[in-house]
């Protein structure tokens, strides 16, 4: 565990998660600002990176205005990542902010990307914080599949966890893509799935166990590449309490059918203080600290610093 | 059993190897409701799985407990049985208060417990009151309601207990009709 560490600050690398889940509007760059909010206070250094690139807004939800230089300016104009943070209210933490008009997902050539990864693990900061875009574009699974965090955040609604199926799927895939070309088994993974009707393929988990059937070499190599996915779980915007057995359900359920391992680390149930604290334009977690919503913001940053589940009482 | 075919047993109940009879039972049951039904997860991904991938994920959860709960119960009893040169008995002790011939309420009682029910779980479960089931399985037929309402709830205890509620409750129904005659 990363936490645990002892080695000084300076000779660590950030430890960095980052927030997905396919749909818009679940809270994922409310809740973004929360954790890193509650981080901050607890003395750890953090750094948020809004990588919403098409709509950048994580600035309003801890009281700044937007800030003057962008993600923009590190794609065009090369400057270095550091130098984009700038300081919040909240003490301890800082923001790069995505951009809305100047650059689309799109444009950002495969080394700029990587450029980008590398000097994300090395901000100045224990943690940070990276809030994806909605969808399921390359670059936010390739953001999130670096990260040290998986976190997908959803809302207790049937859109809501289609889109995240969807988005987990479609990550493990890039994953598993990634993975086989890297020791040269592209084309024939590639040759396989094209084919996967006449080997009775049907889905993603069947597909991998045909090749480690096929290639025992590779199974071991699949095995070890997808040792570090693991999906981390946030229910939002809860409002009865069998909505909270349905995070246990959606673990079950992405487990059984995805094979990818999960953990449920926590609920946020509905809460009026949010729309009021993001009218008001303030850091959620210095003024409704002890707001339902702020105590399980607290309960969740626990859960997700000690790798600890939300416990479910439910059933029997 | 080998260890290691029950780790994945306890995997596909998504429990740790240290997890007791009672989590076995709850994670079954979760998992059994989960996958027999109408949750909005499933759903939400109707069209990735169909009919048949769940129906296999069932079989797996009800396989799984099946065997968990068999080696979970073949567990050596704590017995004294080092102080005396006797030989053991055919059958383990625990096994013997399921040879029964009806379902009275000492049996129901002795399932549940067997099981690793507890009374204010069934009673939430069942939004029944606790006093009442007490009162099913110590046969207060005078404590118990009508025979028409008693029918349906012990049924539905039945029905947790996983045991046949018609049967369950044609043999409650009989003793309790003949205890209140007398």
């Amino acid at each position: 565990m990363p936490e645990e560490k002892t080695t000084p600050i300076e000779a660590q690398e950030g430890e960095i998660w980052a927030f997905g889940g396919g749909k818009g509007g679940t809270g994922k760059t409310f809740i973004t600002s929360c954790l890193g909010t509650c981080l901050a206070k607890r003395g750890r250094r953090v750094v948020l990176v809004d990588m919403d690139i098409g709509g950048a807004n994580l600035h309003s939800f801890i009281g700044i205005s937007r800030p003057q230089k962008s993600l923009t300016d590190f794609f065009e104009s090369g400057v270095s990542l550091s130098d984009l943070a700038v300081r919040t209210e909240v003490e301890n933490m800082a923001l790069i902010t995505g951009d809305i008009y100047s650059i689309t997902s799109d444009t950002i050539k495969f080394t700029q990307k990587m450029k980008l990864f590398r000097q994300l693990v090395k901000l100045n900061a224990q943690n940070i914080l990276v809030d994806l875009g909605a969808g399921s574009h390359l670059n936010t699974l390739d953001t999130f599949l670096i990260a040290d965090r998986m976190i997908v955040v959803l809302v207790p609604e049937i859109i809501a966890i289609e889109n995240m199926y969807h988005f987990v799927k479609n990550a493990l895939f890039r994953k598993v893509k990634k993975s086989l070309k890297e020791y040269g088994f592209r084309e024939i993974a590639q040759h396989i799935w094209d084919g996967r009707q006449s080997y009775g393929i049907k889905n993603l988990k069947e597909f991998m166990d045909y090749l480690k059937e096929s290639f025992p070499y590779l199974g071991t190599i699949l095995d070890e590449e997808l040792a570090g996915f693991k999906i981390t779980l946030i229910l939002n915007m809860v409002r009865a309490e069998q909505d909270i057995l349905l995070g246990a359900s959606i673990k079950s359920v992405l487990m059984k059918y995805l094979g990818v391992p999960v953990r449920f680390s926590g609920f946020i149930a509905y809460d009026d203080a949010v729309w009021k604290s993001v009218r008001e334009r303030k850091p959620f977690m210095l003024n409704y600290l002890s707001s339902s919503c702020g105590k399980a913001i607290e309960v969740l940053a626990d859960n997700l610093i000690q790798g600890k589940e939300v416990e479910i009482t439910g059933g029997f | 059993m080998p260890q290691e075919d029950l780790k994945k047993y306890f995997d596909i109940l998504e429990l740790s190897p240290s997890a007791t009879l009672r989590d076995v039972y709850n994670a079954y049951v979760r998992l059994k409701n989960l996958f027999s039904g109408d949750s909005i997860v499933l759903e939400a991904l109707a069209e990735e799985f169909p009919e048949k991938r769940r129906k296999k994920v069932l079989r797996q959860v009800e396989d799984a407990y099946a065997k968990l709960q068999a080696a979970l119960k073949n567990e050596p009893p704590k017995t004294s049985s080092m102080m005396t040169d006797e030989p053991p008995a055919e059958k383990p002790p625990s096994e013997k208060a399921v040879e029964f011939t009806s379902f009275s309420g000492p049996v129901l009682r002795e399932i549940r417990e067997r099981l690793g029910i507890r009374l204010d779980d069934l009673s939430k479960q069942l939004k029944l009151r606790v006093e009442l089931l007490k009162n099913i399985e110590a046969e207060k037929f005078d404590a118990l309601p009508e025979a028409t309402y008693l029918k349906g709830q012990v049924k539905s205890l039945a029905g947790c207990l996983f045991l046949n509620p018609d049967r369950v409750a044609a043999d409650y129904l009989k003793r309790f009709r003949e205890k209140k005659q007398k």
